[in-house]
C-alpha cells in the first residue's frame, strides 16, 4: 500500500518536472511586454496574433517549417521503403550494411553532419536553397520511417502471403494487397515522427541555410543572444501542440505501445 | 518505390522476367548510389577537409598536413608551447555526457518499469506525453530552463522569496554553495553551472531513456515478479534479484545511446555552461560558422568527435551482440 503511494507520488513527480519548463514558456507566452516574465505580467493574446499573422519575419519561417517538415518526411519514408523492403525480403549483409548506412547520420552526433552536408552542398553549389533543407532533413531522420517499416514487415503474417501465392497472385498483386495496406499505419507512423522531428531539427539546418532563409527553430537560435521574446513562446506553444496532436493521432490509429517496443497485443 | 520485387515469383513468371531482373538491378543500383551520397559523403567530405588549410583572410585550400589535429591534441605552438586548451573540449564533452546520461538513465527506470505496469491504454497516453516532449526543440527546452534558472526570475527569486536564502545563510551552508559556484553574495544563481549544464542536457534526454528502456521492461515477463513476492521477497529484493539482472544490459545500451546523442549537443552548453568549460561541439560550431571562421580545424575536430562516438557506438553494439549469444 505504502509502496504504490510512494509510486504514484513518483511518476506525478516525473510528469511535473517533465511539464515544467514547458508549462513556463507557455505561460510566458501571455506576457503583454517585449520580455518574458513568469509569471506573465498584464496577460494578452496579443503575440499570437503577431506570431501567426502580423509578423513577416516569423510568418515566413513557420511557412518554410511546414514545407521541409512535410517534403522531408515524404521523401525520407519514399527512400526508407526500399531499403526497409529490401531488408526484409532479401536479408542478407548488403541489405544490412545499407540500411546501417541509412541510419547512420541520426545516430552521430547531427552537428557532425550538419558540418559535412554544409561542405557538400557548397561544392555542389546548392547551399541556402528550399529544397537542399528539404533532402538534408530526409537524409538525417530516414533512420525513422526505416524503423517502422521494418516493424510493420515483420508484423505481416506469412501464412497471408503463402495464401496469395497459392492461388496465384503475382509480386506486384501481393504487394499492393497484402503488403502494403498492412503496413501503411506503420509508414504513416514513420512519416509522422520524420516530420515532428524535422520540425523542431535545427542544427543542421543552421549549417544547410547558409543564413539564407529560416525555420522557426532557426529564427529562434539565431536570436538566442539577443534574449527571449513572448513571441517565441508561442512558437513554442504551437510546436507543442503539434507534437501531441500528432503523437495523439499516431495512438489513436496505429498500436503506439507496439510501435515503441512492447509485445504484440494479445487479442 | 514497388520497384524492387519478389526474386521468387520473378522467375516463375519467364515472360518478364528478364526485363524485371535488369529493372531490379537498376533500382538497387541507384539505392545505393543514393544512400552513399546522402549519409556517407558528408562524413567522408569532413575527414578529407581537415586535412586542408586555412588561407588567412580568405577560406581554405585542399592540403594533406596534420596541422589541424597537432593543433587539437598538443596546441598550434607545438613543440615550443603545448597547450591542451581543445583537449580540455573533448574533456568536458564527455564530462557532461556522462554524468547526464547517468542521471537520465537513473531517474527514468524507475519511471519506466513503472509505467509498463499499467494498462495499455494509459501506457499510450503517457507515451504521447513523452514523445511529445521528447521531439521538442533544444532551443524550446533551454528556452523553458533559461526562464526557470535565471537569476531576475525562476527559481533562485523562489528560493529567496521564501527565505531559504537567509536560512542557507544562518546555517552556513551559503558558503559551500559559493564554493561550488551556485550561489553570488546575495543569493543562489544556477547560470552559468556545470549543474545548470547537466541538468538541463538530462532532461533533454530523459524521454529517449523511457523510450529506450520501455521495450525491454515492457517485454518482461512479470510472472517471475509474481512468483517473487509471492515466495516473501521484499521489494528491494525483487528489484535486486530479478528485475536488475534482466535489464542490466538494457540499461548499459541506454546510458551509452544517449551518451552519444548528449556529445552533439550545442545550444545548452553555450548558453549555460562556463565560459572556460566549453564542448568540443561548440568549438567546432565556432571554428566553422562562429567568430574564428576556420573550416578545416572545425572539420579536424569534428573528425574526433565522430571517432568518439562511433567508438562508443561500436562498443554498444558489441555488447548488444555478445548479450544476445
Amino acid at each position: 500500500m505504502i509502496l504504490r503511494t510512494i509510486s504514484n507520488v513518483f511518476m506525478a513527480l516525473s510528469a511535473v518536472m517533465l511539464a515544467l519548463p514547458i508549462l513556463v514558456v507557455c505561460g510566458a507566452a501571455l506576457n503583454s511586454g517585449r520580455t518574458m516574465f513568469f509569471p506573465p505580467k498584464e496577460p494578452t493574446l496579443a503575440r499570437f496574433k503577431e506570431f501567426f499573422f502580423t509578423e513577416t519575419v516569423w510568418v515566413t519561417a513557420l511557412g518554410n517549417s511546414v514545407i521541409v517538415a512535410f517534403c522531408s518526411a515524404a521523401l525520407a519514408v519514399l527512400v526508407a521503403w526500399p531499403l526497409a523492403y529490401g531488408l526484409w525480403k532479401q536479408g542478407g549483409k548488403a541489405a544490412q550494411v545499407l540500411a546501417g548506412l541509412g541510419s547512420m547520420p541520426f545516430a552521430l552526433p547531427p552537428i557532425v553532419f550538419g558540418v559535412g552536408l554544409g561542405f557538400l552542398w557548397s561544392f555542389i553549389g546548392t547551399l541556402g536553397t528550399l529544397w537542399i533543407g528539404i533532402v538534408s532533413h530526409a537524409a538525417l531522420f530516414m533512420a525513422l520511417p526505416l524503423v517502422t517499416i521494418s516493424i510493420g514487415l515483420q508484423s505481416i503474417d506469412r501464412s497471408h502471403l503463402d495464401a496469395a501465392a497459392t492461388m496465384g497472385a503475382t509480386g506486384p498483386v501481393v504487394f499492393r494487397t497484402v503488403i502494403l495496406p498492412q503496413t501503411m499505419p506503420y509508414t504513416v507512423s514513420g512519416f509522422f515522427f520524420a516530420l515532428v522531428l524535422s520540425f523542431n531539427e535545427f542544427i543542421v539546418m543552421f549549417f544547410v541555410t547558409a543564413s539564407s532563409y529560416s525555420t522557426v527553430t532557426l529564427q529562434i537560435f539565431n536570436s538566442l543572444r539577443n534574449g527571449y521574446t513572448p513571441t517565441m513562446a508561442v512558437a513554442a506553444i504551437t510546436f507543442i501542440v503539434i507534437s501531441i496532436a500528432v503523437f495523439s493521432a499516431v495512438a489513436r490509429w496505429g498500436d503506439l505501445p507496439r510501435l515503441m517496443g512492447a509485445e504484440p497485443t494479445k487479442s | 518505390m514497388s520497384a524492387i520485387s519478389d526474386p521468387e515469383i520473378l522467375a516463375n513468371s519467364a515472360l518478364t522476367g528478364r526485363s524485371r531482373l535488369s529493372q531490379l538491378s537498376v533500382s538497387k543500383l541507384v539505392i545505393w548510389a543514393l544512400v552513399l551520397f546522402l549519409c556517407v559523403t558528408p562524413f567522408a567530405l569532413i575527414i578529407a577537409v581537415s586535412f586542408g588549410e586555412k588561407i588567412e583572410g580568405a577560406s581554405w585550400e585542399w592540403g594533406f598536413s596534420l596541422a589541424n589535429y597537432q593543433r587539437v591534441f598538443v596546441g598550434a605552438n607545438w613543440p615550443e608551447e603545448v597547450t591542451f586548451l581543445y583537449l580540455q573540449n573533448l574533456y568536458y564533452s564527455l564530462y557532461y555526457a556522462v554524468l547526464a546520461a547517468i542521471l537520465a538513465v537513473l531517474s527514468a527506470f524507475p519511471f519506466t518499469y513503472l509505467m509498463t505496469g499499467l494498462s495499455r491504454r494509459a501506457q499510450s497516453a503517457w507515451l504521447v506525453f513523452i514523445l511529445s516532449s521528447l521531439s521538442l526543440s533544444e532551443v524550446f527546452i533551454v528556452m523553458g530552463w533559461d526562464v526557470l534558472l535565471s537569476n531576475r526570475s525562476g527559481l533562485p527569486m523562489v528560493v529567496k522569496e521564501t527565505g531559504l536564502t537567509d536560512w542557507l545563510k544562518a546555517v552556513g551552508w551559503f558558503d559551500t554553495l559559493r564554493e561550488w559556484g551556485l550561489a553570488n553574495p546575495r543569493n543562489v544563481k544556477f547560470k552559468t553551472s556545470v549543474f545548470a549544464t547537466v541538468l538541463t542536457m538530462s532532461y533533454l534526454v530523459w524521454p529517449y531513456a523511457v523510450i529506450l528502456l520501455y521495450p525491454p521492461l515492457s517485454r518482461m515477463d512479470r510472472s517471475m515478479v509474481e512468483a517473487a513476492q509471492t515466495m516473501g521477497a521484499g521489494p528491494w529484493t525483487v528489484m535486486r534479484t530479478v528485475i536488475l539482472p534482466a535489464v542490466r544490459l538494457p540499461l548499459f545500451g541506454a546510458t551509452l545511446l544517449l551518451f552519444v546523442f548528449l556529445l552533439g549537443v550545442y545550444v545548452t552548453v553555450s548558453v549555460f555552461a562556463e565560459p572556460a568549460k566549453q564542448t568540443m561541439a561548440v568549438s567546432v560550431y565556432s571554428a566553422v560558422r562562429g567568430a574564428t571562421l576556420n573550416a578545416p580545424f572545425g572539420a579536424a575536430q569534428a573528425v574526433i568527435l565522430l571517432i568518439t562516438a562511433g567508438v562508443f557506438l561500436v562498443l554498444g553494439q558489441w555488447m548488444s551482440r555478445r548479450a544476445a549469444t
